[in-house]
């Protein structure tokens, strides 16, 4: 009797760990259709932030519309990576990514102030649209602003 | 029919008539087309240019060819591979491939000496749009491809330099922070 009801109680404990799991999993993003191409969309849009971003310490103000051209087209590439998932979750994407698009205007109307303070703001709430659209996919698929390019383009060359 | 010159005359060159009547000999003196004359002048003023296809030929001789090639990493700032390797005084073609889909964005292939690739990098940048962000004339500059877009092939040729590391980046504002790798010479 007491052997009966702790093997229940461990199946239950089981069960439990295993719906906490799939819980967890399913907030922490759902494994798209296409899961090399949503990372490469990410990685592009993290690496023309990063582009985007440094402009800011040199001052080229003027420059920072560019990169705003370059994000939108680069969202083209999440259009792309998305284009078999389900209706739902297409929506979900296509919402926050427009946000990031949204976000990377406003860093390119800022930049016409030349104020500095004002286009890191702007940069910001970039940063924080982009991590709306990471959070959509699962961790090892996301490119956060700031995690792109890879360690070994930060670092110069070589010096003989 | 056999051809028969006229006796009368020294013939030196003999063309073909483009109309024959009657008794008039199917080929006559001095009338070289133009084309036969400019073949004719070419190839004499080629004459005094043989030292130097001789030359090109011995330095074909003397330099080993080696084909590089390197190309974007898609839409990513970042070349793919980041290391390249050929032996010193080889004759090396590189292209570069342009692999982006969906950002137009304009990369270039420049190999610096070492220690000089962000000075060159910076000081395109400060000559600004009007040098196109390509070196021209720059020492520190070993061999530069010209710039491409989304899809492009470009290529240069370059004798390496001695053996060592040397620097190459994308000299497109701002690309040089990301887009960099290294050549490495080795000896012969």
């Amino acid at each position: 009797m007491g052997i009966h009801k702790t093997s229940t109680m461990g199946i239950a404990l089981v069960c439990i760990g295993a719906l906490t799991v799939a819980a967890m999993h399913r907030a922490a993003g759902a494994q798209p259709q296409s899961p090399d191409q949503v990372h490469t969309a990410l990685r592009i849009l993290a690496s023309v932030y990063a582009d985007m971003e440094s402009k800011l310490p040199g001052g080229q103000f003027d420059r920072i519309p560019h990169e705003n051209m370059e994000f939108r087209e680069a969202s083209g590439a999440m259009r792309d990576a998305i284009d078999k998932e389900s209706d739902d979750f297409k929506a979900k994407v296509l919402a926050a990514l427009d946000n990031a698009v949204s976000a990377s205007q406003n860093v390119a109307d800022t930049s016409k102030t030349h104020d500095a303070a004002k286009v890191r703001k702007a940069l910001d709430a970039l940063v924080v649209s982009m991590r709306s659209l990471n959070g959509l996919f699962p961790e090892a698929l996301r490119a956060e602003p700031g995690s792109v390019p890879a360690p070994q383009h930060n670092r110069p060359p070589p010096q003989p | 029919m056999a051809f028969d010159p006229p006796a009368s005359r020294s013939v030196e060159v003999w063309l073909p008539v483009t109309k024959s009547a009657g008794w008039a000999p199917r080929f006559q003196l001095g009338k070289l087309p133009l084309m036969r004359r400019r073949d004719l002048l070419a190839g004499l003023l080629s004459v005094p240019l043989l030292p130097a296809v001789h030359a090109a030929a011995a330095a074909s001789a003397k330099h080993s060819e080696v084909s590089l090639a390197i190309a974007t990493d898609g839409d990513l700032l970042a070349f793919k591979p980041t290391e390249l390797t050929c032996t010193t005084e080889s004759l090396v073609h590189l292209t570069l491939f342009h692999t982006g889909k969906y950002i137009t964005q304009e990369h270039d292939w420049v190999l610096t000496a070492p220690g000089a690739a962000d000075a060159v990098a910076q000081s395109l940048l400060a000559a600004g749009d009007a040098g196109g962000y390509v070196p021209h004339g720059d020492r520190r500059v070993i061999a530069a491809t010209k710039m491409c877009n989304k899809g492009e092939h470009v290529r240069v040729d370059f004798i390496a330099p001695a053996p060592g590391a040397y620097p190459f980046i994308c000299t497109y504002p701002g690309h040089a922070a990301f887009m960099r790798g290294t050549l490495r010479v080795t000896p012969r």
